[in-house]
């Protein structure tokens, strides 16, 4: 009696397993596991160098749970409220109203946004470049020890330079293209006469961080910070091939804005799972005939 | 590569406009930055229309156990997603169940659609 009550059970597990598969199917946990990295087991690993001594910034860096809201520039600040001029503020509208995400439009994101996404970049150095590789096949590359040049043409990531302040490598960014470019995922805005400021550093293998300062008086009434650490991806993960536009369908469906913005300051709607059974299209009156 | 959003979900589509599509596929695009398949539809009179659906990409979909072979013309789908806000017969394929009856994940990872905890740190 006992083997079969075992077999009983065995089969109920299976069905209620299967039920539970069968509403409710979701993302792998590779998937995940590729945009949030995993703090060590056991002590980092201390911070590797290069032959002249500089902290090695190289590899393949992923977002923590720890940030949140991710993708939004606000995140260290109360309420996330980002201090707004009123051009900002006019700004930040137009692009809630007017204008569809660049990226979504296969634009480059440019900085800051990059730094405020949730995916994850990678990073190769040597004496001369700090190169960050983004996963929409971007790169950006920081000489070290340039300076700034005159009436820099207007790009995505800026006229930037980099040098070392001790282990910190500090990356000073200008000559940005002006609105509509969204500063990160929920559309807020950035001017051409933006300054970012970041201070990366490396504080053992396993983790990177980020201070950055950003400072644009066009549309925002003070500088304001962003902080964050990502974690090192395993060895042998990497970016690869990505086509934003081989085949963009979106293109001709995308709203403006990022739509709705929760309390939690990420993007998305505060509504249930998906029922068991939808209802057919014809439950709505709103469908184009 | 996984998929990994290229735009909000809530730019595209409506959380509040759940959908189920039962239909015949007629075309099939095995593409980045998603994957499309488009269904004729017959409503309850019997009226045929046809619509798209929008998946992950190719790798995210395969590594899911979803294979390109695994569909062709003339296949029976059903597919629950979300209508598009703009009103055209365009869904976000959040979980679709194959000619063979099993069930797989569509979304992308990271849009902040329902059900994509990824979004919020979860």
């Amino acid at each position: 009696m006992g083997s079969i009550a075992a077999v009983l059970l065995q089969q109920s597990i299976a069905a209620v397993a299967a039920d539970a598969q069968r509403r409710d199917p979701d993302l792998l946990p590779e998937e995940v596991s590729f945009l949030f990295g995993e703090e060590p087991k056991t002590p980092a690993a201390p911070t590797p160098r290069t032959p002249d001594g500089h902290p090695y910034l190289g590899g393949f860096w992923k977002g923590s749970r720890d940030t949140k809201p991710v993708g939004n520039i606000g995140k260290d600040l109360p309420g996330f409220k980002l201090p707004l001029t009123p051009a900002g503020d006019a700004a930040l509208q137009h692009n809630l109203t007017a204008t569809v995400d660049p990226e979504a439009l296969c634009i480059i994101g440019g900085i800051p946004r990059h730094s405020a996404s949730a995916l994850p970049f990678e990073i190769v150095q040597n004496k001369d470049r700090v190169v960050f590789l983004y996963l929409y096949t971007y790169f950006r590359e920081i000489p070290v020890g340039a300076q700034h040049a005159q009436d820099p043409d207007p790009t995505f990531f800026g006229d930037k330079v980099g040098r070392w302040d001790g282990d910190t490598f500090v990356i000073d960014s200008i000559g940005f293209k002006g609105a509509p470019i969204w500063i990160d995922e929920n559309a807020n805005p950035q001017s051409d006469a933006m300054h970012a400021v970041e201070r990366w550093t490396r504080p053992d293998a396993s983790h990177i961080h980020l201070e950055l300062t950003v400072e644009d008086p066009k549309f925002y009434t003070r500088p304001f910070n962003y902080s964050r650490t990502w974690l090192a991806g395993k060895p042998g993960e990497g970016l690869k091939e990505y086509s934003c536009s081989e085949n963009n369908v979106d293109r001709a469906h995308l709203g403006p804005g990022p739509g709705p913005i929760r309390k939690d300051g990420t993007r998305g709607y505060d509504v249930p799972p998906l029922p068991a059974v939808p209802p057919s299209p014809e439950a709505y009156d709103d469908v184009k005939k | 590569m996984p998929c990994a959003a290229h735009h909000s979900f809530a730019a595209e589509f409506d959380g509040t406009k759940p959908v189920r599509l039962v239909g015949t596929i007629t075309r099939i695009e095995w593409t980045n930055p998603h994957s499309y398949f488009y269904l004729d539809v017959a409503d309850s009179k019997g009226h045929v229309t046809n619509w798209a659906c929008e998946s992950g990409n190719p790798g995210a979909l395969s590594r899911r156990g979803w294979k390109k072979g695994d569909i062709k013309f003339g296949d029976k789908l059903i597919v629950d997603g979300y209508l598009a806000k703009d009103g055209s017969k365009f869904i976000d394929a959040r979980r679709v169940t194959l000619p063979d009856g099993r069930v797989v994940y569509g979304g992308s990872a990271g849009d902040g659609g329902p059900g994509d905890s990824a979004s919020q740190g979860k």
